[in-house]
């Protein structure tokens, strides 16, 4: 019976009720989208991070995170590859890497860059380089005077494809290397500073110049599921002797962007409070001028009998139609605002050089959570119950003789 | 027979040629070589006045130098008084900076290589690789002029293949009686990007010398450092401990 009075009741005035449906259907969409916009920031901030040469889990020499030099290098890469090839599930890939500060220089112009030398077959499943070659090619295993840099310093450096580059760094005995590269692709990133800073050699030619035996830099190994991170590395951990080696996983890798996550979670709660407080007060102020304009309705209903208690109910019962109406509403706006950019996604480009710093992208992709959408829906259901309570109970207090006095 | 004699005879005409080539090459070779040598002395002492010339300001150091074969020298800065002390040591393709105000001895790395000399136009690189003309480039002489009733040679260097320089091509020109008059450098494009030049040739330190060196960017006219000597004295040999730190700290002791 309260279903069916409450559906009655709300369509008896029906630009009142889309009046407030309305107000629903925006505080859900926006939740719901802004929701899913963070969402793909931080998941871009991610996949970023990780595909920028961190990998999921990322083995290195105990010194090396504090000081990366030539010096802090594995000295021994074969019992790494036995500890990862009796811990590691089968369908996780990995690679090893040389990776040290150099300063490259042409006639004009010469900048810090960090060289990274490759193996480039195992390289290619694992970080971005080997999509992301726009010119030229990729590196071939054993080339030994080939280098990709990104499309970023090829400007700033004036050069291009097939040009010589010069790096330097120093090797292992403190002296100076240099060595006169060609180069032979260019790549373009997510982010600028990657094209910046990075320079890709293969290993073999970063160990000629370097005067390095087989030792490598880092071991970056991703898995299938990025979630067993932590598992496979505390095995790492207990295989490798912490006192010569540093097993990490992305999250200690990527100190920022692990915080930046936490942030982003309280961050989307608590916009979704204040959008609904925005809405609450529409809410309760529309309810509260419903049961005015029907005081005498409600005292009709107490004179028949009706207990307080099932006026509140009615009233309540009302209120929540309207926001699974608009609920229903908001959501199927909000799924398809970000289905519709899911494919391209929202071009920051003009602001991205601000935003670049903390690791987005120049595009972002919506990305819809599944707890974000609960969360949503339960904190407009849950909090606008709750507020209506208040001009139900108003509605409940109504007795037949004042409701006969109000006209 | 006459087509065996014929056959032979284009044999040694082809022998003959390469031969020549080979000749020539070597021949360019050791004209570097021996101006390089004829410049830098077995050892050297100098006193030299380093103008930088900037578009708003200039200013002059007096540097002591002091050079051994084609590897080691030895800088000091006497004036102004502000830097007096700084110094640069350079043994083979290492590199020491000294600053008497710190009283540090600091080993270049090799981030600061690329960096200028003192803020002249000279780079670190272009001090710790002075003898990268001799080894990392191949010479062949491409003209001939006159200067000063004498003949000069017009030498172009291109980089070995896979020589770490920066440079696409030298140009350099060198007298008959081995004096190195300028040497130009190219980047990859063949455009040029500095130029030094040797003027005001003189009889100093017993033998003629160009007594002035500029160094000049191709494309800023009021940007250049100049070097004049005041003091050149080649030296037979100069003894192994002036080229150490210590010598670094305490110059001309």
């Amino acid at each position: 019976m309260y279903l069916q009075m409450a559906w009655r009741n709300i369509w008896r005035n029906p630009r009142r009720t889309i009046v407030i449906m309305t107000a629903v259907i925006i505080g859900v969409w926006a939740m719901i989208f802004l929701g899913a916009l963070m969402r793909g920031i931080s998941d871009q901030m991610v996949r970023n991070g990780i595909m920028t040469l961190t990998g999921h889990v990322q083995v290195h020499h105990a010194g090396f995170r504090k000081d990366p030099v030539i010096e802090n290098s594995i000295d021994k890469p074969e019992v790494v590859e036995a500890a990862l090839s009796k811990i590691l599930p089968r369908d996780a890939r990995w690679t090893t890497r040389v990776r040290v500060d150099a300063i490259a220089s042409n006639a004009r112009h010469s900048g810090g860059v960090t060289l990274v030398g490759i193996d480039p077959e195992q390289e290619a499943g694992i970080s971005f380089i080997r999509q992301a070659i726009t010119e030229g090619t990729y590196l071939k295993a054993g080339d030994k005077y080939g280098i990709i840099v990104g499309e970023a310093l090829a400007d700033k450096f004036d050069t291009k494809l097939g040009r010589k580059l010069v790096l330097m760094s120093q090797d292992t005995n403190g002296d100076i290397a240099s060595r006169a590269f060609r180069i032979t692709g260019i790549f373009k990133a997510e982010m600028e500073t990657t094209e910046k800073q990075f320079v890709f050699v293969t290993i073999t030619a970063a160990r000629k110049m370097l005067k390095l035996g087989n030792q490598i830099s880092e071991v970056s190994i991703l898995l299938a599921d990025y979630k067993n991170a932590d598992r496979v590395a505390d095995d790492l951990r207990g295989v490798l002797p912490s006192v010569s080696y540093d097993v990490q996983t992305w999250q200690e890798l990527l100190p920022f962007v692990t915080a930046v996550l936490k942030m982003y979670d309280w961050f989307i709660y608590l916009w979704f409070l204040v959008i609904f407080i925005a809405m609450g007060f529409g809410i309760v102020n529309t309810i509260l001028m419903a049961v005015f304009e029907r005081i005498r309705e409600f005292g009709l209903l107490k004179a028949l009998g009706m207990k307080p208690w099932w006026i509140v109910k009615e009233i309540l019962t009302e209120s929540f139609f309207l926001l699974i109406l608009g609920m229903v509403a908001g959501n199927a706006l909000g799924f398809l605002s970000v289905f519709a950019l899911a494919d391209t996604g929202i071009d920051l480009s003009a602001l991205s050089e601000g935003m670049e710093f903390a690791g987005m992208s120049r595009v972002i992709y919506p990305v819809i959570a599944i707890k974000d959408i609960v969360a949503a829906n339960l904190v407009v259901l849950i909090l606008g119950l709750l507020v209506s309570a208040y001009p139900a109970i108003k509605a409940a207090r109504f007795t037949p003789v004042k409701a006969m006095a109000h006209t | 027979m006459g087509k065996k004699s014929i056959i032979i005879f284009l044999l040694s005409i082809a022998v003959f040629t390469i031969l020549c080539g080979t000749l020539h090459a070597v021949e360019v070779e050791t004209l570097v070589r021996d101006a390089v040598k004829y410049y830098r002395g077995n050892a050297s002492f100098s006193v030299v006045d380093m103008t930088i010339h900037r578009p708003g300001w200039e200013r002059t150091l007096t540097i002591k130098a002091w050079t051994r074969g084609e590897k080691d020298s030895l800088f000091t800065i006497i004036a102004p008084p502000k830097d007096n002390g700084n110094g640069t040591l350079k043994k083979g393709k290492e590199m020491w900076i000294f600053n008497p105000r710190v009283n540090r001895v600091i080993k270049l790395p090799p981030s600061m290589m690329s960096q200028s000399w003192m803020g002249s136009d000279f780079s670190n690189n272009d001090l710790a690789k002075s003898d990268s003309i001799i080894n990392d480039y191949t010479h062949k002489i491409t003209g001939t002029e006159i200067h000063a009733g004498k003949k000069v040679f017009v030498i172009t260097s291109m980089p070995k293949p896979d020589a770490p320089v920066v440079w696409g091509m030298q140009k350099l020109r060198v007298r008959e009686d081995l004096i190195f008059l300028s040497q130009e450098f190219y980047d990859e494009d063949l455009l040029l990007v500095k130029t030094m030049t040797g003027t005001k040739i003189q009889m100093i330190g017993g033998k003629l010398f160009p007594r002035v060196w500029k160094m000049q960017k191709e494309d800023k006219e009021d940007e250049y450092t100049l070097l004049e000597y005041r003091e050149l004295l080649f030296k037979e040999n100069l003894p192994g401990e002036l080229f150490t730190l210590s010598s670094l700290k305490n110059p001309g002791r």
